[in-house]
Parts: structure tokens; sequence; C-alpha cells
């Protein structure tokens, strides 16, 4: 009930921070120089006048700024997206097409930080000074300070070609026409190098933050306590100190797990992965204003969800927060 | 035990600020050891490091010397972290802590402001403003300032609404000082460690920021960064790995660096937190 | 200088030529190839960029097409008559085609597709239609095209991507783009449309009912779309793609590619094109105003430098405005070398006093903004106070379109003919704002104008060749734009594709004949 309101409460402010957004948005891009017709006629490689203003008043981009923010702005609330200027596909099926390998990867590349980083970092609490734990902490730091798109290019040079073990490019293998579990291990293959590195730099964030929450934790009152009853070391570890560790990371998970669809512009653009990132970054450069807002619409839709989502694990992690707070 | 002693303790601390000094002294020497544009084709295109005298780190695509571009990038590359940070700095403090020390209405608005800012993804919001603002060192900063505000700003207004309350704050305010001087005198100077700690992270983000937006050609072309090296190295990275290869490294030992200094600081100067660790 | 590479590449189009000839074509087998950028869309004529053209060159067709020496080789026109006044052309279709769709080919559809379809929706044929008086059908598989003037490269102008024959049954009294048929693309080519996956491959099937005997070999085409140039170069290297079409990757990694086992290449199937870089000079303002400025920076200039480290040795540095292509090639004209020395005199005297100006390269790929680098540093050695402004696609078309540079790299086709490819960038009527292709430079002679515009239908060729020569001479002083390099363009693919460039348009329309050897 209590949690029922609160999510009523969020959507609705989520709807009105998506609407500021949008406005937001649209002025910006404004704010760019070029608009989509010159760039069509451009890439034609021949265009006179006439074929510019055919483009104009196709795309409605002769009218006033005040009319277009307002046609599109009354689009989306009916949930129009329009089309895409450059394809002349409605933007709303081009997302829809794009957005599942957008998700299996940072879904993927999620999933693996985490629990790769908890793992990690937990391993690195329990063996504070020694060699091990220095070791690994090291190399997270490591893995945090090397530029993605350089573990990319590196990781498709040896392992795509020189040992030839995984795809280079690509969501599945074109022309292979693989159906059912074949094709379930062909997307999977094709998954391994991109998620691996995008996971690579957030597994890192993970594990500092699990070894420093855990000591923190490890500190407690509770903790003491706990050690005072003659508990195992590993069941303190484990029961006490990690399930309270945890909520920081939850947090910090959920404000990473929007943004990571941002993240994989790189990643996607190095891997040709056909996902919403690099989408976004070609509507941003054929200056394909409709896509492009339709791209930022969902992607901070994505955040938004994201963020509500961490609010109720933690709630349910934490008991001690009370929904009416 | 003094600040330095605390900070020398922990070891690591103390290599990442060798590391970032052996850096700065980089850029500082780099117009002094060569004072020739770093963008100059000087030699045969593609050398390989020690393969020729003078040539330590060997030429890049076009014959530019490898090593100066380096130097000169340290330079540049610092440059950006640090406006970028300051900039971004500049943003968030007087935000947060606005937010934090007056609280109520102010403080929702102040934050609604600030998550708005954080529901559109980080770094697709800095290609954008990028590619709005055509790319220059300017319009680099910018965006990653107005990226990378919003934790300064949520950080500043924790620690304020945890001080405003305390007793000195009281009672500066039953002596009659202005809001603006408990703001300024009273509560900014205790929550600068966090701050500093914070902003020594944001330099390493903002080098790996730059580096990024420079792979997707999105950098400032009259200036040798070592995200351009990068960037304009990767079309080659199979027959000349050297080019993208030392930028990496320097971008990852600026950032390495810059992490264990901050760890450094966090231990120095909040010691009652990070005992034991 | 011819770089080793340059040499390898005629002895790969040597032995690959004399392969074709061995052996028999076999059926069968799929080409994986690139498609780079996406194209917006896959109906020409509607969408004339290169990536449509190339993918749609397989599905539609020309009345014509060309060889590599751009004569003219029938294709839906199984031949022509020119009347003596260089007025009139009649085209004898074939009688055997039909669509896609089963329906037949015939002149109306030829009659829709110039008179109607293009001249509403297509630039460069409307450029060519400006001289065609009446288009008739004179029985189902005859036309007749009557000119208001014998224009000279009329017959040069029916390649499937500037003058496609589009189906009538499907377009007549449609609003075009919004047409259904769109996303299913219906020709008369070789291979038919299959799929589309966006972001990922265009598949294209053989055409069972091609009207050619035995005709195309290939049961199909895949374009694969990869954003990433490094990763097309490992596509490539790894088997998955077979053939490289030319620009699909960056010039740098070309020696390495070409060097690989199995893998040839050919400088051919781009006469039609002949891509030319050329720098914008402004002419209205600034130090580019000037004449001596703009021959400055030509002098300033290493082009060689460029060719052999930028473009591997591949391609040619141009004397003056007409390419080696371009016919009418007036080739007695003094060079611009590399030459420091004079660029600062001219420098001096104009007195030039250290204005800055800018650069903008051309947003397509590491090539241009290395070659951007180098210009700049060329110039900066003469005493010319540039810097360079980036900028993207979008920046570029607009700044152009605005007039609002100093120095831009560009590149133009030229289509086979002056006055098709070169007369544009020149001619004063040509100087509107909003397009980056026409005379963006702002260059006004009156004596160039009446030149191009007489030689464009003067007949025969002999007069045009006067008139070119003088042109080119009043050009090669003005120096209204910079000449940069003819692009050489190589395509890579591996050696068992055969047959592969057949034609001035290279694998725009080089699949119909390609077969596999497997």
């Amino acid at each position: 009930m209590v949690y029922a309101r609160l999510i009523l409460m969020r959507l609705f402010k989520a709807v009105i921070v998506l609407f500021l957004i949008v406005i937001f948005n649209f002025l910006l891009i404004q704010l760019a120089p070029g608009d989509p017709a010159a760039i069509l006629a451009g890439e034609a490689g021949a265009a006179d006048q006439e074929f510019l203003n055919q483009l104009r008043e196709r795309f409605g981009l002769d009218q006033p700024m005040y009319v277009q923010l307002w046609r599109y702005v009354s689009g989306i609330a009916m949930l129009d997206f329009g089309y895409s200027y450059r394809l002349g596909v409605p933007v709303f099926d081009l997302i829809m097409d794009r957005l599942p390998a957008t998700l299996l990867l940072t879904g993927t590349a999620f999933v693996l930080s985490l629990v790769l980083g908890i793992v990690a970092g937990s391993m690195a609490a329990a063996r504070v000074k020694k060699p091990s734990g220095s070791l690994i902490m090291a190399l997270a730091l490591v893995f945090y300070a090397t530029p993605l798109f350089w573990v990319a290019l590196m990781s498709v040079v040896v392992f795509s070609v020189y040992l030839g073990w995984l795809p280079a490019y690509g969501l599945y293998t074109v022309g292979a026409g693989h159906t059912g579990f074949a094709l379930v291990l062909d997307v999977a293959t094709h998954l391994i190098l991109p998620a691996t590195t995008l996971a690579l730099f957030f597994m890192a964030i993970y594990t500092r933050m699990t070894r420093t929450s855990m000591l923190d934790a490890a500190q407690q009152d509770f903790v003491k306590t706990a050690r005072a009853k003659g508990l195992k070391p590993s069941v303190i570890q484990r029961r006490h100190i990690l399930r309270n560790a945890l909520l920081p990371i939850i947090t910090l998970a959920g404000l990473q797990a929007g943004q990571m669809v941002g993240g994989a512009i790189l990643t996607e653009t190095v891997f040709a992965w056909p996902g919403i990132g690099r989408l976004m970054f070609e509507a941003l450069q054929q200056r394909d204003y409709n896509l492009l807002l339709g791209i930022f619409f969902f992607s901070a839709a994505l955040v938004i969800v994201f963020n509500i989502l961490t609010d109720l694990v933690y709630r349910l992690a934490d008991p001690r927060i009370k929904g009416a707070s | 035990m003094s600040f330095f002693a605390r900070f020398a303790q922990n070891r690591g601390a103390l290599i990442g600020l060798i590391i970032l000094l052996l850096i700065i002294v980089m850029a500082i020497l780099a117009p002094l050891l060569f004072p020739e544009s770093p963008w100059r084709m000087v030699q045969r295109p593609f050398l390989p490091p020690l393969s020729q005298d003078g040539y330590l780190l060997g030429t890049d695509t076009m014959g530019r010397n490898v090593a100066a571009g380096l130097m000169h990038g340290a330079w540049v590359s610092l440059l950006i972290g640090l406006v970028s940070t300051s900039v971004a700095l500049l943003i968030g403090v007087p935000l947060g802590a606005i937010a934090g020390y007056y609280g109520g209405l102010i403080d929702d608005v102040l934050m609604r402001f600030t998550e708005f800012f954080q529901t559109i993804p980080n770094f697709a919001l800095a290609i954008v403003l990028v590619a709005i603002m055509q790319p220059s060192i300017t319009s680099i900063v910018l965006a990653i300032a107005l990226v990378s505000w919003p934790p300064v700003a949520r950080l500043v207004r924790a620690e304020f609404m945890s001080l405003r309350h305390r007793e000195y704050v009281e009672a500066a305010r039953l002596v009659g000082q202005t809001n603006s001087t408990i703001i300024l005198r009273q509560i900014l100077p205790n929550t600068l460690s966090p701050i500093i700690v914070l902003a020594s992270l944001m330099v390493a983000t903002a080098i790996l920021l730059e580096s990024a937006l420079s792979f997707l050609g999105l950098g400032d072309p009259n200036v040798m960064s070592w995200g351009y090296m990068i960037g304009a190295a990767r079309t080659v990275i199979r027959q000349a790995w050297w080019l993208s290869f030392f930028p990496g490294v320097a971008i990852l030992l600026t950032v390495l660096a810059l992490n264990l200094v901050g760890e450094g600081l966090d231990d120095a100067l909040n010691p009652k937190l990070s005992r034991e660790r | 200088m011819r770089t080793p590479l340059a040499l390898a590449i005629s002895a790969a189009a040597l032995a690959f030529s004399s392969a074709a000839l061995a052996d028999d074509p076999k059926q069968g087998g799929t080409v994986n190839t690139i498609i780079q950028p996406e194209p917006p869309g896959l109906v020409l004529g509607m969408v004339q960029n290169a990536p449509t053209r190339t993918v749609a060159g397989n599905i539609y067709e020309g009345l014509l097409r060309y060889t590599t020496d751009l004569e003219p080789m029938p294709q839906l026109a199984e031949s022509w008559d020119v009347s003596d006044d260089g007025r009139t052309y009649t085209f004898h279709l074939r009688e055997d085609v039909t669509w896609h769709d089963g329906e037949p080919f015939t002149a109306d559809d030829v009659v829709f597709s110039a008179d109607v379809f293009h001249r509403e929706l297509n630039p460069s044929a409307r450029a060519v239609l400006q001289h065609v008086e009446s288009i008739e059908a004179t029985d189902d598989h005859t036309v007749v095209f009557t000119l208001t003037d014998p224009f000279g490269p009329f017959l040069i102008s029916f390649e499937a991507g500037t003058f496609t024959m589009v189906p009538e049954h499907l377009y007549a009294d449609t609003d075009f783009r919004n047409n259904e048929h769109n996303d299913h693309p219906i020709g008369t080519g070789p291979f038919k449309f299959a799929n589309w996956e966006r972001g990922t491959v265009i598949e294209l099937v053989k055409n069972d009912d091609y009207y050619e005997d035995g005709l195309p070999y290939l049961d199909g085409v895949n374009w694969h779309i990869i954003p990433d140039g490094g990763s097309r170069a490992v596509a490539f290297e790894n088997g998955t793609i077979d053939v490289l079409p030319s620009g699909t990757v960056e010039n740098f990694d070309i020696p390495r590619l070409s060097a690989m086992d199995n893998v040839c290449m050919t400088e051919e199937g781009h006469e039609y094109f002949s891509p030319f870089a050329m720098l914008w000079m402004n002419n209205r303002e600034g130090p580019t105003a000037d004449k001596r400025f703009r021959q400055a920076v030509m002098y300033a200039m290493d082009r060689e430098f460029a060719k052999d480290v930028l473009w591997n040795g591949l391609g040619n540095v141009p004397l003056s405005a007409f390419g080696s292509n371009a016919r009418f090639q007036h080739d007695g004209l003094e060079p611009y070398d590399h030459n420091p020395e004079r660029a600062r005199e001219l420098l001096a005297e104009m007195d030039y006093n250290g204005e800055e100006i800018t650069i903008l390269p051309l947003p397509y790929g590491e090539t241009w903004t290395r070659w951007a680098e180098a210009v700049q540093q060329n110039l900066r050695e003469v005493g010319i106070n540039v810097s360079t402004q980036a900028t993207d696609v979008g920046g570029w078309n607009q700044r152009l379109g605005d007039w609002d540079y100093d120095l831009a790299f560009t590149y133009l086709y030229q289509y086979g003919d002056p006055a098709l490819g070169i007369s544009r960038t020149y001619l004063s009527d040509n100087i509107a704002k909003g397009s980056p292709w026409n005379n963006v430079e702002g260059y006004e002679n009156e004596r160039v104008d009446e030149l191009f515009n007489e030689a464009a239908t003067a007949f025969p060729d002999e007069e045009r060749e006067a008139l070119y020569s003088e042109v080119q001479e009043i050009l090669h002083e003005d120096v209204p734009v910079g000449w940069l390099m003819e692009l050489g363009f190589p395509t890579l693919f591996r050696c068992d594709v055969q047959n592969l460039v057949t034609s001035g348009v290279g694998v725009n329309d080089g699949f119909k004949d390609a077969w596999l050897d497997r």
C-alpha cells in the first residue's frame, strides 16, 4: 500500500522530469550548426535550392521554432515520436529495434561487473593487510584507469585477430541462418568481448566500493557484538558485514545502470553492436533530431526506471527504512 | 601526526604523488626539450621506437615525433583535467552549499535541477554538448564540467546538512553573522577535505572523458592531447602499436596516480574515517 | 613517385584480369561485403548518396553502362542512334525485361522516370534535363529524347546512379517519398532486395528471371554495416568479408590488408566518378581573396607528400582544374610544385600581414583529418597564420553553405565530362548559399562563364577542346580553388571473387558479372 503510493508519486515526478528533458533537449539541439536537410542534400553530392526546400518542408523545418516545439511535444504526449529524417522510419520502431541489443549488452555487463566486483571486493576486504588483497586492489585500479576504448581495441586485436577465438564485431553471424539454440550460442559468443570490456570498468568501481564499505561495516558495533559472541569470522563476513555493505553498492549500481546506456556508445561503436548508443551517435552526426530526441527520451526514462527500482530494492534490503519517510 | 606524515604512511599515495610530479615536470620541460611544434613532420612516418637517434618513441603516421607529442600532451591533458574540474566545482559547490544550508524549498528545487542533469546519460550529454559547440578546447572543458558537477553538489549538500546544526554554526548565528559569512567562513572550510578528495578523482575522470571524446573524433584539432594521439592512432593500431600505447600508458599512469593521491589525501584529511583501512 | 604498393596493384590487377579469362564462371555462392555509412534509403533517384548508389546500383539499372574508359555499353537500351546535329537521341530498349514484380519494362517507364520522377526529385538529373526539350515513347520499346541544344555530355548521363529507371506502375500518381514500395525497392537489375536489418546488414538475392542469360552467377550479396573502420578491417582480415569497396577502410590499413594472402586490389572502377580533392578558398574576403595568396597556398602545399604518406602513393597530383580522367585536359600548363620559397615571395609581394585564417577539414575520417594537419603545417612553414576548425558533417555543410570559412577540404566527382563535373565549380551563376557543392568559393569571371557555357553545347569535340583549353589557362592562373589530388580509391577483394569490376562505376553495378571461384 505504502509502496504503491510511493511508486505512483515517483512516476508522477518522473513524467514531469521527462517532459522537461524533452523541452531541454529540443532547445539544446536547435543550437547545433547545420540541419538534417543540409546534411541529406550534402550527402547526395548534388543539391539545388529546390531540393533543400522540398526536404525542409517535408520535415517541417520551415516552420518557426515554437511551432516545431509544440508539434514535437504534443506528439510525445500521444507517444508519437515522429519519423527519422534520414531513414524515413518511425523513431519508435527504430528504437525498439535497437533497444534489445543494448539491454542485452548492458544487462550482461551490469550483472557481470556487479557479481565479480562484489566477490573481488569482499576478497580484498578479507585480505586487507595481505599481498593478495593489495593485488586485487591494484588490478581494480588499473582497470579503472585504463580508457575503455583502448581495452576494447586491444581485446579485438588479441582475441579476435591473433587468437581467432571470438568474433570481432556484430550481434550474430550474418548469413549463417542460425535458429533456436544455435542462435543463442552464436549471440552469446558475440556478446563475450563487448560485455567483458564494458564490465571491466564498472567492476573496478564495485570492487573498490565493496571493499571500502565492508571495512566500514566491520567497524560497526553489531559486528563487534557478533565477534564477541564467538561467531566464525567467515559467517560474520557473509551474514553481517557483506549484507550491510551491500546498501551503498546498490545505490551506486542503480545510478550506474542507467548511465551504462551512455557508456555503451564507445563499446557499441568499436564492436559494431547494433544498439541504441551507436544509433544516438549516428543520429547526432546526421542531425536526425527526431531520432536523437527519441533516444534521449528513452535513455532518460531508463535512468528513472532504474532509480525507482533501486529505491525499491534498497527498501527491501534494509528494513530499517520505512516507506513513509 | 603531521598531514604529510599521515599522507606518506600510505605507500600507494606516495608512489602516486611521485608519478604525478614526474608528469608535471614533463609538462613543464616540454617547451624546453622540444621547442618546435609537436605538429611538425620531422622524419619518415611510422619509425618504431628506439630505431633512430633522437626519436626515442618513434614517429607517427605523418612523421611527427611521438616523444614531443607526449610531453606537450601532458600539459594539455593536465590542463583540461584541472580546468574542467575547477569549473565543475564552481558550479557544484555553491549549488550544494545553498541547497544544504537553507534546506526546504530551495533545497528541493536545486536538487531536482541536479537530478535532472543526472537523468540525461553523462557521456551522451558530453558528446552532444561538444558537437553542438563544435570541438575546441573550451567546448570540451565546458562539456566535461557540465556533466561532472552533480556529484559535487550532492556531496557538498550532504556535508552542509550534517554541519549546519553543529554548535559552532549555531554560535555564529547567535552572534549575528550573516548567512553568507557562515556558509563561507564556518561551514565551507570544514567540507574542504572531502571536496579535495573528490576533486582529485574528478581530474582523473576528466582526462579519461577527454580521451574518449577525442577517440570519437570530438577532440580539439589544434592541441596535441593524449586523447587526440590515441584517437589519431587507433586506425593504425595494428601496424604501429606504439602510437596508441605510449599515450595510453600516460593516461593510465596519470589517472592511477591521481587516484592514489586521492586515497592518500582521504587518509590524511579524514584520519578518523580511514583508520585501519 | 611510384611506391611499391602502387606497383603491386598494377601487378595484382594484371593477375586478376588474366585469371578471369582462364576459367569458366561458376554458379552460386554469396558474397559478403561492406556498405559504409548505412544508406538512408535504397530508391535511386530519391536518394543519390554514395552508399545508396553502391547497393541500389545492383537492384536498379539505367539505360546504359560505361566501360572503365567511359565508353557507353548497352544495358536496358540495346542500341541507340544520335542525329547528325547532336540533338536527337533514339534509344531502342530490350524487349525481354521485367521488373522484379513480374511486370514488363517498357518505354513508358523510361518517359515516366526521366520526365516525371527525376525532374521532381533528382537535382543531378535535373541539371541534364534542362537541355531536354521532349521525351517521347514512339512505340513500346523506343524512346526519343529531343534536346534544346547539342549538349556534349548527354550520352554519358545514363548511369544507373544518376538516371535510374523506376517502375511507372508503382510510382505514377503517388506521393513518391511516402510510397509504400520505398521499403522494398523494385528494379530490373540482377539482384532483388531481400531484407534490411537496420544497423546490421542489407541482403540482396539473385534475380532468377534476369534477362541476361546465365547472369548473375552469385546467389546473393550481403552488405554488412559496421560503423568502425578498425572493425571493418578486422572483418576483412578474419575472412567474414570478401570485398571492401573503396573508402570502406582507412587508407592506413590498405597496405597491410593488400599484402595478405589471397587478397587482390584494383584501382579500376572509379573512372566515372574520378573523385577530385580540392581546397575551397574563399574568393570573397580575407587574404584568400588575393590571387597571389591562393597561388602561395598552392606552392606551399607538399602534395606529393600527402599522396605518398596519406594515400599510399595511389592517385594522382593534378596539374590544374581538369583531372586526368576528365576529357579535354590541357597538359601544357606549368605545374604548381612544392616551392615554399616561391610561396614566401608571393606572400611578401602582397604584404600579407599575418591575419589568421582557418582551415576546415572534411569530416569523413582519419585520412582527411591528417591531411588537414599536414596542409596546416605546410602553410605555417611559409608564414601563414592558420588554425584548424574542427567540425562534424552538419557543421561542415553549414559553414560551406553560408560561405563561413577561409580554406576548406572537399572532394567532387567529375562524372566523365567537364560540363557535368567541373564547370559547376567555376560558373558564376552557380553561386548560391545553402549548398556545399556549387561555386562555393565565389569565383566570378565572365570569360570563364562564356567559355564553359559555349563548350558544353559546342559540336563537334574539336570545338569543345579549344574552348576548354583556354578556360584551363585562365583557371590555372587565377587558382579559384586549390587542386589537391585525384584520389585513388582502391577496391580490395579476395582473389577468388572473379570479374568484380567490369565498369566505370565498379562495385556499384559489378556484382552482376562477378562469380566465386570456390
